[in-house]
């Protein structure tokens, strides 16, 4: 065999030859990412498709959040869930007691009152002004928030609270220090005490996780007019 | 030879370290190119070997081959005919040819 000897233009036909083999390489790193591409479309697609979604969203959110500052919306949504805090509009929950109250149980013996062997509605406001008093943060008497306007009142055999009617056995739930809830209620010559003469059982059982509902009536304001919160 | 085979060296080491990528689109004309490419290089080491080798030839042959299969891809993506093929056919043919002139060169001793 011929021993291969070029002398003419060898280097032309290097410098041609380097340039082949970069060609070759980048063909090569083109095809691969071909492959890559086809492989992966739907993946990069969905993996686009989600980072211009993400963006979407952000710049929404910023443009929630510059709207708010804009506006002072948020504090005065922070305001707004105060006073409905306040209110009783919003349901809270925390530690308290539960509070059973029925009527008497034991026969009336001839020549007593049977009105009192009856839970009433002093009865029921003495426990929930006694539960004001230890330090209650919400009370709920069934499924009725006590709020401002809440009444409580007898009407017939039934108790009306927030103008719903509710029969005995009922239920006074309340937010507070447990341990002072329940002694407010079971002291010595308290309302317990003073009830149990009638045979009327009053039940309290602490509970960690309370939780009252949000007051559900409307506010009636027929007869007031707002004055400016300066008189306040 | 090897010149030829230590430029191919360079060149591809150049080549991967140096991670360029056609995008899609070009991905024909580069393969046009590297067949030009690959033409002038058996083209080269048939004149070579033949001592007619030609410098001006040989370069100048080079760009116009692959400015020449440029044009007939763009053109032949234009009009909707895949004139692509006639580039690469010739490409083919010619670089098959050389081989063969080369390879009958060597024989002939």
């Amino acid at each position: 065999m011929k021993k291969i000897n070029i002398r003419q233009g060898k280097y032309a036909i290097a410098l041609v030859c380097a340039v082949l083999g970069f060609m070759l390489a980048t063909q090569f790193h083109t095809t691969q990412d071909v492959k890559a591409t086809l492989a992966l479309q739907r993946t990069e697609n969905l993996a686009a498709r989600l980072q211009e979604t993400e963006k979407e969203r952000d710049s929404l959110l910023q443009q929630i959040r510059d709207l708010r500052e804009k506006s002072g919306e948020e504090a005065m949504q922070v305001e707004l869930q105060n006073a409905m805090r306040d209110a009783g509009l919003t349901r809270l929950r925390g530690p308290g007691i539960t509070l059973t109250i029925d009527d008497s149980k034991r026969p009336a013996k001839p020549g007593e009152n049977s009105n009192l062997f009856v839970v009433h509605d002093d009865d029921i406001l003495r426990i929930i002004n006694e539960l004001w008093a230890a330090g209650a943060e919400a009370i709920a008497i069934n499924d009725q928030r006590i709020v401002a306007q809440t009444e409580v009142r007898c009407a017939g055999p039934t108790l009306v609270v927030n103008g719903s009617r509710y029969a005995p056995p009922f239920e006074i739930r309340a937010i507070g220090d447990k341990k002072t809830l329940e002694s407010a209620v079971k002291m010595r010559g308290g309302i317990a005490d003073s009830l149990a003469v009638w045979g009327i059982e009053v039940n309290v059982t602490p509970s960690d996780n309370i939780e009252i509902p949000a007051f559900r009536g409307a506010w009636r304001f027929n007869h007031s007019q707002v004055v400016g919160e300066d008189s306040r | 030879m090897i010149w030829a085979v230590l430029g191919v060296m360079v060149g591809l080491a150049v080549g991967i370290y140096w991670p360029v990528s056609v995008p899609m689109e070009y991905a024909k004309y580069m393969s046009v190119a590297v067949l030009a490419c690959l033409d002038t290089v058996f083209g080269g080491l048939r004149a070579g070997l033949l001592h007619n080798f030609n410098n001006l030839v040989f370069i100048s042959g080079f760009f116009t081959n692959a400015l020449m299969a440029a044009v007939l891809v763009y053109i032949g993506e234009r009009i909707g005919i895949d004139l692509y093929y006639v580039a690469l056919l010739a490409f083919g043919l010619r670089i098959f040819n050389n081989l063969a002139v080369i390879r009958h060169h060597f024989l002939k001793k």
